[in-house]
């Protein structure tokens, strides 16, 4: 009589067994290259592409320290992490507000020429960077803002993507939030940054984990307006191991691992912006 | 909500200020240099590892505090390949934002000069200079009968081998060993070689597969030791050259490699290091890896010549030292070269890239001791004797990716049929050719 | 004041507000990037060397006539197009399942994202350098031809064979891209009340039907958003067959990006570069725009 609720409980704890295999199976599959990335750059040259048939190559038998070191000579690392930080950093303060602001807008304001500006926004985010770089190169040449931190940071304040993003997730608010907000007297502006903005946590992490990682991987434009070493970027340094025959892959794996690393602290601290919501309801378990 | 539009008022400020500083520091710097005279040159190269770019700074130290007068200051370009740098050059020639004095890599040297990028050096580097710098050097970086590039450094190919495996496999390894220059291994000795040594866990040679400039380059001593180069000697077209019969015999037979099984289609770096492959035509570049890491015997022989013509030839060429078009003080930037290009900062600073030099007298100095025998002293008598300059065409980079990719399809149709087609290859080759004229005639032609 | 004085004010107030709120991303995004569009449009009219800006000739439509005649280009207009086809539903379809596994709250849920979200931490050039040893077609040097011979298959030419490049390419991007996508879900997730779950449960709504009923149906205007950016970042592909293989072998992997960026820097003819450029926006922003009017239809 008793075995149904003993059988239960086993169930439940084998669907949790089950759930966190495969969380695992898939998880190792999804993040094999990042360490196999971490395996190679602490392997001697000799070694890294040694016993890719095997899953050997994701173990450094004879690891060293020496492709960090390595890295270490060779970039000035305080010097590139803070030259991107700063222009990242500037970037997304920048992003957040203006392009929340126009999602906003376009998700919740009636006003004139705005299928107009929504369409613009769509067509635009389909621009590849390599088709513009020439144009916008001149044109900040003309601005002579070519080797300036504007460079790397105004033109790429505004993102369709993001605004749309934006939009979309604006656009499920409900209404009446809005409508009791105007009521008590709020004036549409304040509305937006004391009842929408509160609420709109996760979106704005969204925004900026994609957009941070995204610009954390930028290389042909900071290549392209910035010259000098004390104005290099991550990219810059991570790309140049590149440039010099023989290519020393164990130099360049330890300096990714060194870039990466930002970007991991990053996304675990977003993390926080994440729990909210579902958490709480019913589906867990 | 106050506290945020106060931030980012500040940050827009900060912003304004950044710009502010940056556009008033250049404008001291110009006002200083009409004022006293002093003139300031700015050179780009790549950004190279720790060794070449402390060479850099103590050599311009060295310059700054003999010359007053002329201020050098060097920016290193962080390319990911040759390409990217291409491109910085290209987008700062449309805003003249060019620097002095620029590197460039030996086939694109043509390329620039025939578009007015870089000016001429011969007032800097007469004839009797050049005397002391290898013909191939001068040959590379010379077009339409002017000297527009002048480097210290040079590269060459030769055929690898794997000692302990190939002893394994039956071939005489002695033999390899005591070539001459006058004396090579025939295409048909490398074929008996790699067909011997291919195995399940070996392939029996290695050819550059970079998908670029790597392919033509390494085995363009092949196309001319069969008796046809890529491109003609005036650099004007490559109909009859690249698509010529020679050619596509040269090229039936590297599909052969594949086809059979003896060099694989898309090599990892390292190969042969890792003791993937008996042998490689592998660089000057090599040895110094090799050295550091290989856990086997190793040794180098002149690069393969033809059955038919038995003509020893090699390739070379690295990055040079240019002035642009937009330098003003041309004269200054040629004093700086010749200082930059004398025998002692030639031979230090192939020391320091670990590089063959390209100056002849370069090799009596203490730096490159390591040259008087062995793997690097082979690859210098290469070059002094049987290296040839890629085709100095402003077309070549167009060739160069147009001839990557024909060979890219000619391998991948060997690798998957397993038979070598020489119509295939006649039309790829056809192919190359024609996208050729037609860039050649839009820009180049009178 | 009466009612409809006050309605009106607020709608007056309402569009000073909007035009104060799209005014700078308008500003920014003319300037930063209609600006450089119509200078690509118009250099796509000139004979144009990348090297030669002073020398530049006009020649009228011949670069869309040349572009009309190239087989190059309608190859890569294909493979473009195929590449966008397939890997869409698969990338999108791959980042829901694994934004449902950890969108809940469990012990190692941060740990478990981050691995998910991992292949986007790391530079897409790296990963295509990567994958390009384990598509190794020599089973001693690549690791999936290893696992091939070992289970007793032939081993595959995966990047060097013109018939599984492309498909190669698509597998490695669906998995490296997808990570993006679900954390765009997530976020989309977190917006759906949790009551609406507990309704359907106390209702006796099996996982799968609260998936079905409540979880689509709450993500609409998320799945709506993510299908539009998968599809436009596919159709801008580049980095994979740039670093992976050239566009080779025979083509197949070759993009219209791809071709642009070749084409005008390698190649140095930036006016023809233009030209496909100019027909690639038009091809795309029209697809965009018609899968907007589709997909708002229904809203």
């Amino acid at each position: 009589m008793n075995r149904r609720p003993q059988s239960k409980k086993a169930s439940a704890f084998l669907n949790k067994f089950l759930f966190y295999a495969g969380n695992i199976v898939i998880g190792i599959i999804f993040v094999s290259p990042l360490i196999w990335m971490i395996s190679a750059s602490l392997k001697p040259e000799a070694d890294i592409f040694a016993n890719m048939n095997s899953i050997m190559t994701f173990i450094p038998t004879n690891a060293t320290l020496a492709n960090y070191l390595e890295v270490f000579s060779r970039m000035n690392l305080p010097v590139v992490f803070k030259n991107t930080l700063l222009y990242i950093g500037l970037i997304l303060i920048f992003d957040l507000i203006v392009n929340s602001i126009c999602g906003y807008a376009l998700a919740k304001f009636d006003f004139k020429g705005k299928g107009l500006i929504l369409n613009l926004v769509i067509a635009l985010m389909v621009l590849p960077m390599e088709a513009i770089m020439l144009p916008l190169y001149i044109e900040m040449s003309q601005l002579g803002w070519v080797n300036t931190l504007q460079a790397l940071v105004v033109p790429f304040i505004a993102k369709c993507f993001s605004i749309y993003m934006f939009r979309q997730f604006f656009y499920d608010i409900p209404n009446d939030l809005l409508e009791a907000a105007a009521i008590d007297g709020c004036s549409p502006i304040r509305t937006f940054f004391n009842v929408v903005m509160p609420i709109s946590k996760t979106v704005y992490a969204t925004v900026f984990i994609l957009d941070f990682v995204s610009h954390w991987n930028d290389f042909m434009w900071p290549f392209l307006v910035m010259t000098g070493e004390n104005k290099r970027t991550i990219q810059l340094a991570v790309q140049s191991f590149f440039g010099t025959q023989p290519v020393h892959y164990g130099a360049i794996m330890a300096a990714l691992v060194i870039s990466a690393i930002p970007m991991i602290i990053m996304f675990v601290f977003m993390q926080k912006y994440y729990v909210e919501g579902i958490a709480s309801s019913g589906i867990k378990g | 909500m106050k506290k945020l539009i106060a931030l980012v008022l500040a940050l827009a400020m900060a912003l304004s200020l950044v710009a502010c500083s940056s556009s008033s520091s250049t404008t001291t710097d110009s006002s200083a240099a009409n004022g006293d005279e002093v003139i300031y040159l700015t050179i780009w190269s790549p950004t190279d590892e720790a060794a070449v770019e402390a060479w850099w700074v103590e050599k311009l130290d060295e310059w700054n505090a003999a010359n007053p007068n002329i201020q050098v200051s060097r920016e290193a370009i962080d390319r990911s390949d040759s390409y990217a740098y291409d491109n910085k050059i290209a987008t700062a020639v449309t805003s003249n934002d060019l620097p002095d004095i620029f590197y460039v890599d030996g086939p694109q040297v043509a390329y620039y000069a025939a578009n007015g990028v870089t000016v001429p050096l011969d007032d800097y580097f007469t004839a009797e200079d050049l005397e002391d710098f290898l013909d191939s050097a001068v040959e590379q970086n010379t077009y339409d009968g002017q000297l527009y590039a002048i480097g210290a450094t040079e590269s060459s190919v030769a055929f690898f081998y794997n000692k302990d495996y190939l002893t394994e496999c039956g071939v005489d390894v002695d033999d390899l060993d005591s070539r001459t220059i006058d004396n090579p291994i025939t295409w048909s000795e490398m074929l008996e070689i790699a067909e011997k040594c291919t195995t399940d866990s070996y392939v029996g040679t290695h050819i550059i597969m970079d998908h670029g400039e790597g392919l033509p380059y390494a085995l363009e001593p092949l196309y001319v030791s069969e008796g046809m180069d890529y491109i003609s000697d005036d650099g004007t077209t490559a109909e009859g050259y690249v698509n010529s019969s020679e050619a596509v015999t040269t090229t039936a037979w590297l599909a052969s490699l594949i086809a059979n099984g003896y060099a694989n289609i898309d090599p990892i770096d390292d190969e042969f290091l890792n003791g993937a492959c008996a042998t490689m035509l592998g660089g000057s570049w090599e040895v110094a890896t090799l050295e550091e890491s290989a856990d086997f015997e190793w040794g180098v022989t002149y690069y393969p010549v033809s059955d038919d013509t038995g003509t020893a030839v090699s390739p070379c060429g690295d990055w040079a030292a240019a002035i642009s078009k937009n330098c003003e003080n041309v004269d200054a930037a040629g004093e700086f070269l010749q200082w930059l290009m004398n025998t002692e900062n030639v031979a230090t600073y192939a020391a320091a890239i670990a590089k063959p030099a390209t100056r002849i007298s370069a090799y009596d100095e203490e730096a490159m001791a390591d040259y008087q025998e062995g793997a690097r002293a082979l690859f210098v008598e290469q070059l002094q004797t049987t290296a040839s300059a890629r085709p100095r065409s402003p077309s070549y980079s167009n060739f160069s990716s147009d001839y990557a990719e024909a060979m890219t399809n000619i391998f991948s149709d060997a690798a998957s049929t397993g038979t070598v087609d020489e119509e295939y290859i006649q039309s790829e080759l056809d192919r190359v050719s024609e996208n050729f004229t037609e860039n050649y005639n839009t820009y180049y032609a009178e | 004041m009466t009612k409809a004085s006050n309605l009106s004010a607020r709608k007056r107030n309402e569009r000073i507000a909007a035009y104060v709120f799209v005014i700078p991303a308008v500003v920014l995004l003319v300037a930063f990037l209609v600006v450089p569009m119509i200078y690509t449009v118009y250099y796509s009219v000139f004979q144009y060397q990348i090297m030669r800006p002073d020398d530049i000739k006009f020649i009228g439509l011949q670069n869309y006539v040349k572009l009309i005649g190239d087989s190059d280009f309608w190859q890569a207009l294909k493979n473009t197009v195929y590449f966008t086809v397939i890997v869409v539903p698969c990338q999108c379809v791959l980042a829901l399942a694994l934004a449902m596994l950890v969108s809940q709250k469990f012990r190692g849920v941060a740990i478990f994202r981050t691995m998910y979200f991992s292949p986007q931490l790391t530079s897409m050039v790296v990963i295509s350098i990567l994958w390009t040893v384990l598509y190794n077609s020599n089973p001693n040097t690549g690791l999936i031809n290893s696992l091939l011979t070992n289970l007793g298959f032939n081993s595959i030419n995966f990047l060097s064979n013109e018939k599984t490049a492309m498909n190669s390419i698509i597998f490695m991007s669906a998995w490296q891209g997808a990570g993006y996508q679900m954390m765009i879900f997530l976020a989309g997730l977190q917006g759906i009340p949790g009551e609406q779950y507990e309704a359907a449960s106390v209702d006796g709504a099996t996982k799968f039907q609260q998936f079905l009923y409540v979880t689509i149906p709450g993500l609409q205007g998320t799945i709506k958003y993510v299908i539009m950016i998968t599809m436009i970042q596919a159709m801008k592909l580049f980095t994979q067959p740039y670093v992976m293989t050239q566009g080779g072998p025979k083509n197949s992997t070759k993009t219209l990006v791809y071709y642009i960026y070749t084409q005008g820097f390698q190649n140095g003819n930036f006016g023809y570069a233009c030209a496909v450029a100019a027909v690639f926006f038009i091809i795309v922003v029209t697809m965009s725009l018609a899968m907007k009017r589709v997909t708002s239809a229904t809203d």
